[in-house]
């Protein structure tokens, strides 16, 4: 087999090359670029919702002030914060997985799964206070407190945006429980076997990425 | 090859061993910026906030896209593909922004700032067109958002 000759270095770790690939730098490379083209069109999912946002914002520039000084700043930093840590340790974790060690790729995977456990508890008391006081989308909206043009459409535009937000984050914590279980089992990542967990850590770092632009235009302008 | 030439490039740079200490770096230039963003969003800048925290944003995008996702170490088409993805996403912003921005007003949706800034005197507006433009410049009332006739 064309695989066993470009792939024996006396361990198992090995993935298996396809016969179709050149060679595993060639295989590495296409897996690389599956994803970009997948996360492409993923930040174009997103980019969907920010257009709604922008022209909603260029016509009720009133609605989206008020409705950004209504939202939690402080639970909404810590909860920047807490995903940027959780992308540092994904990042950590493609470190460590290149080094061969398993044990602390399965540690950083399982930091990170934590602090995503801590981002959607947040999001839950955030929601959970909007659905008390009635900042709710169209017409479930009932706060007397602010009432102008456009408001409802600031919160349909917050909650479709955290809502498509934290589905994602759901799936990447799905995505990085199965590498952490086989860093922590099969303990076979290593200089040659880490496209699963360098894949896996860049869908964090994209919902990492989504959150880094969803803060400011939310929260703060 | 090409191709191969640009895999072994990406898997050199993938192979070289740098330090955990950079992505710690990163980490805590990330947290500074946003420390930096939040102290700024607060003041409520008149005009230049919204700009200030998508430039923000947009630095701590690219440091996440450049060392955490390791774009810089990625070579040719991987690069292609996030770039042209980007454009995209400033294209699709700008054109329904540029719309709206040149839209007829009352074409603006009621209640909208832009359709409430329509001069209250539109109806003045309608009898000077009906004098062909400019012919009685005097009967013209004093109101500097109607524009003048013939001019548009």
């Amino acid at each position: 087999m064309q695989s066993s000759a470009h792939t024996a270095d006396g361990t198992a770790n090995v993935p298996r090359l396809a016969a179709h690939f050149a060679s595993l730098e060639v295989q590495n490379h296409a897996a690389r670029l599956g994803m970009w083209l997948f996360l492409a069109t993923e930040i174009l999912l997103f980019a969907g919702l920010f257009v709604c946002y922008g022209c909603y914002r260029f016509l009720f520039p009133e609605a989206w002030a008020a409705g950004s000084r209504s939202l939690d700043l402080f639970w909404g930093t810590v909860n920047t914060i807490v995903l940027i840590t959780s992308s540092l340790t994904a990042a950590l974790a493609v470190h460590y997985a290149k080094e061969g060690k398993n044990k602390e790729v399965g540690v950083m995977f399982a930091l990170t799964l934590v602090m995503a456990m801590g981002f959607l508890v947040i999001k839950y008391f955030e929601y959970h206070h909007k659905f008390d006081i009635g900042t709710l989308p169209g017409r479930y909206y009932f706060y007397e407190g602010m009432q102008m043009p456009g408001i409802t459409l600031y919160f349909t535009v917050y909650f479709c945006s955290t809502a498509l937000h934290a589905l994602h984050v759901v799936i990447g914590m799905t995505v990085l429980a199965v590498a952490m279980v086989r860093a922590f089992t099969k303990k076979d990542f290593g200089p040659n076997n880490y496209t699963m967990v360098e894949l896996g850590s860049m869908y964090w770092h994209l919902v990492d990425l989504v959150w880094i632009f969803l803060f400011p235009m939310l929260y703060l302008v | 090859m090409a191709i191969a030439n640009e895999s072994h490039q990406e898997e050199k740079n993938m192979h070289e061993h740098h330090g955990a200490g950079r992505y710690w770096l990163i980490w805590g230039v990330l947290l500074v910026l946003t420390v930096v963003t939040v102290v700024t969003g607060r003041m409520h800048l008149p005009s230049f906030g919204l700009l200030l925290a998508l430039v923000i944003a947009t630095v701590k995008g690219t440091l996440v896209a450049l060392y955490f996702m390791h774009l810089s170490e990625h070579r040719g088409a991987n690069r292609i593909v996030f770039g042209v993805s980007i454009v995209f996403v400033v294209l699709m912003l700008v054109i329904p922004l540029a719309d709206f921005g040149t839209r007829f007003r009352g074409a603006n949706p009621p209640g909208s700032q832009y359709s409430d800034l329509q001069p209250p005197d539109i109806g003045t507006g309608a009898q000077r067109g009906r004098f062909g433009g400019g012919l009685r410049p005097n009967q013209t009332k004093d109101t500097p958002e109607t524009p003048e006739p013939g001019h548009h």
